[in-house]
């Protein structure tokens, strides 16, 4: 096959995906939109009538919205792994799969985001967060880490986006050249004038290693910002130093994970093997592997600290708890799923079978959501003073607003595959024509 | 619009474009134009052109952010200064956070607006004849002004296609 059919293949290929959509679609898009649109009614019976539908009693005043939070910020993590540290360090496999992964970094922090105004007791006050110019003059405190986290998470949505848009108009400008009707408006608009000019190439490819260079240390500060929300306090359980390169590794474990539950589908339904090969799916097993050993190594560490300190030892006091106390199933049920599940990679036949990397990976998320639980809440429910402890039970509304951001998630995710060109076509092309110039090298 | 005549060619490999411009370029033909469905770095080089000065927007914006972030927080909080966590009024340690986010913030912005003007809006879009779009399965060459001698080197480079554009 020449170059250019190849050329013409991987376009036809993507512009495939966004054909007319069949039965599976709109039941995963119905199934979703409900999801999310009960999620949203049930806050909504927040808004109107405070908090008490929420299990959160003092001390335990963070629980399953705030688990969601950074649950959602690590999900975020890997799209920008992928597309922008992956590509400083010139990773090829990057190419057939970064396109999925920033738009599930956008969907998840836009999701994220909303989190920190759910838990609010009055979440119409939510730009007080902001500082802006105001009568009293009373700006925000900036040493709060909760401020810090607003401006982590808006720079990240802000970046990200940023990142995605510019990185798909050569893109959107192949679409445009060959749609027709609506499509072609908006392919025409979101490709900026994109005509595929040696200058603008120029200026395109040297803006975009700046937003690579941006989004790197980016990727790193944000959850450990958010790591710091809990390490910035005092109490057991929360205050420690391990805790950004901790939540950094988790959210990587996490956020590729959650590709790979995309991908596997993805590939089988829109029919993208040629261009997401089981190669592709194999190095973001590696990188989940490596990540869960890192996690692994987290988990240690935390709890052969703290074993050997004295009983009286508040620290050691909360991760026994945490051991062996109300919440002890779930400790032991994210060990299992974030330090052995991954294990379970090292065999090929587990990453060629969908089914049993599916599991895998879907695992690997609960586990993530109950790492973040185990941290947020035992902590609260066992500090210091034993007449404080009590264990806090998520009551079924803050289940619905949990499993409604999925709703959510996903329903922006399957309108966003309808869109966009879900494979960096530019991208492929520049893989395909020097993989075919390297084959001719070898063949002479 | 381009208004020059000269001889487009269009290529399905980018090494035989990269070959005929440097070919060309060796015979004093330097008004060279590539239309590219893909970033070949191969071929922008061998147009010669100087490197992307996109640098000179990116850069002040991320120290134009680095300011702000250190400002932001410095002023507002002398304007009302209130003790909390038994911190410094201006803690700067506390402000690292916020001076590194809107190093980045700004500096991106500046990236966009950079990239937006010098690549999308004005990147060489009068370069091909009108109506000439190649994002999709070729590369093209343009060389203005050029005349049988570049028709014969875009022949000898494995050029698909030459055409004289009036």
């Amino acid at each position: 096959m020449s170059t250019a059919s190849r050329f013409r293949s991987i376009e036809d290929t993507v512009r495939a995906t966004h054909g007319k959509p069949g039965a599976g679609y709109w039941v995963a898009l119905a199934v979703s939109a409900s999801v999310f649109a009960f999620g949203a009614w049930a806050y909504s019976l927040i808004v109107r009538s405070g908090l008490h539908w929420t299990g959160l009693r003092r001390p335990g005043m963070w629980g399953n919205l705030i688990t969601d939070f950074v649950f959602w910020v690590g999900i975020a993590h890997s799209g920008t792994l992928i597309s922008a540290i992956l590509f400083l360090f010139r990773a090829r496999f990057r190419t057939a799969v970064y396109r999925v992964s920033e738009m599930m970094t956008v969907f998840a922090v836009l999701t994220a985001g909303l989190y920190p105004v759910l838990h609010l007791g009055r979440p119409w006050f939510a730009y007080w967060l902001f500082p802006y110019p105001n009568e009293r003059a009373l700006w925000v405190n900036f040493r709060s880490p909760l401020i810090w986290d607003v401006f982590a998470v808006t720079t990240y949505l802000t970046v990200s986006s940023i990142f995605l848009v510019v990185g798909m108009a050569p893109d959107f400008a192949a679409l445009r050249d060959r749609a027709e009707g609506w499509r072609r408006r908006l392919y025409a608009l979101l490709s900026f004038g994109w005509r595929g000019t040696d200058e603008q190439w120029r200026h395109y490819t040297r803006a975009y290693l700046f937003f690579a260079a941006f989004a790197t240390p980016l990727v790193v500060s944000v959850h450990s910002v958010v790591s710091w929300d809990f390490a910035a306090s005092v109490l057991p359980g929360w205050h420690s130093t391990l805790f950004p390169p901790y939540f950094v590794a988790g959210a990587i474990l996490s956020g590729v994970a959650m590709v790979i539950t995309i991908l596997v589908p993805l590939r089988k339904a829109f029919h993208l093997e040629e261009l997401i090969t089981q190669r592709h799916v194999d190095m973001l097993c590696r990188l989940v592997i490596l990540t869960s050993t890192i996690i692994t190594y987290s988990y240690a560490t935390e709890i052969l600290l703290t074993l050997p300190q004295p009983a009286t030892d508040p620290e050691r006091s909360t991760f026994v708890y945490r051991m062996t106390g109300d919440y002890a199933p779930l400790f032991w049920l994210m060990v299992a799923c974030n330090c052995i599940g991954p294990l379970l990679l090292y065999w090929r036949k587990v990453r060629e079978t969908a089914a049993a990397l599916l599991a895998v990976c879907i695992a690997v998320n609960v586990g993530m959501w109950l790492e973040r639980f185990n941290i947020i809440v035992t902590s609260l429910a066992h500090d210091r003073l034993p007449f404080d402890w009590r264990t806090y039970v998520p009551r079924w509304v803050e289940w619905a607003i949990t499993f409604g951001a999925f709703g959510w998630f996903f329903m922006l995710f399957l309108v966003g595959l309808k869109i966009f060109p879900s494979v960096s076509i530019s991208e492929m092309k520049e893989e395909i024509a020097h993989e075919g110039a390297l084959e001719a090298g070898h063949a002479h | 619009m381009r208004t020059e005549p000269g001889v487009l060619a269009t290529f399905d490999e980018p090494a035989a474009a990269a070959r005929a411009i440097r070919s060309l370029r060796g015979r004093g033909i330097r008004d060279l134009h590539a239309g590219l469905p893909a970033p070949f770095p191969e071929v922008v080089a061998a147009l010669g052109k100087p490197r992307s000065a996109i640098d000179y927007a990116t850069m002040p914006g991320a120290l134009l952010g680095l300011v702000l972030g250190i400002l932001l927080p410095v002023l507002t909080s002398l304007s009302w200064p209130l003790v909390t966590g038994g911190k410094e009024i201006v803690s700067l340690p506390a402000f690292v956070v916020i001076i590194f986010e809107m190093t980045v913030l700004v500096g991106s912005i500046a990236n966009l607006v950079a990239v937006t003007v010098r690549s999308f809006l004005g990147g060489g879009t009068g370069a091909f004849p009108r109506g000439e779009h190649f994002n999709g399965d070729r590369l093209a060459v343009f060389a203005a002004g050029g005349g049988d001698e570049a028709e014969r080197v875009f022949r000898e480079a494995g050029a698909l296609e030459v055409r004289r554009v009036a």
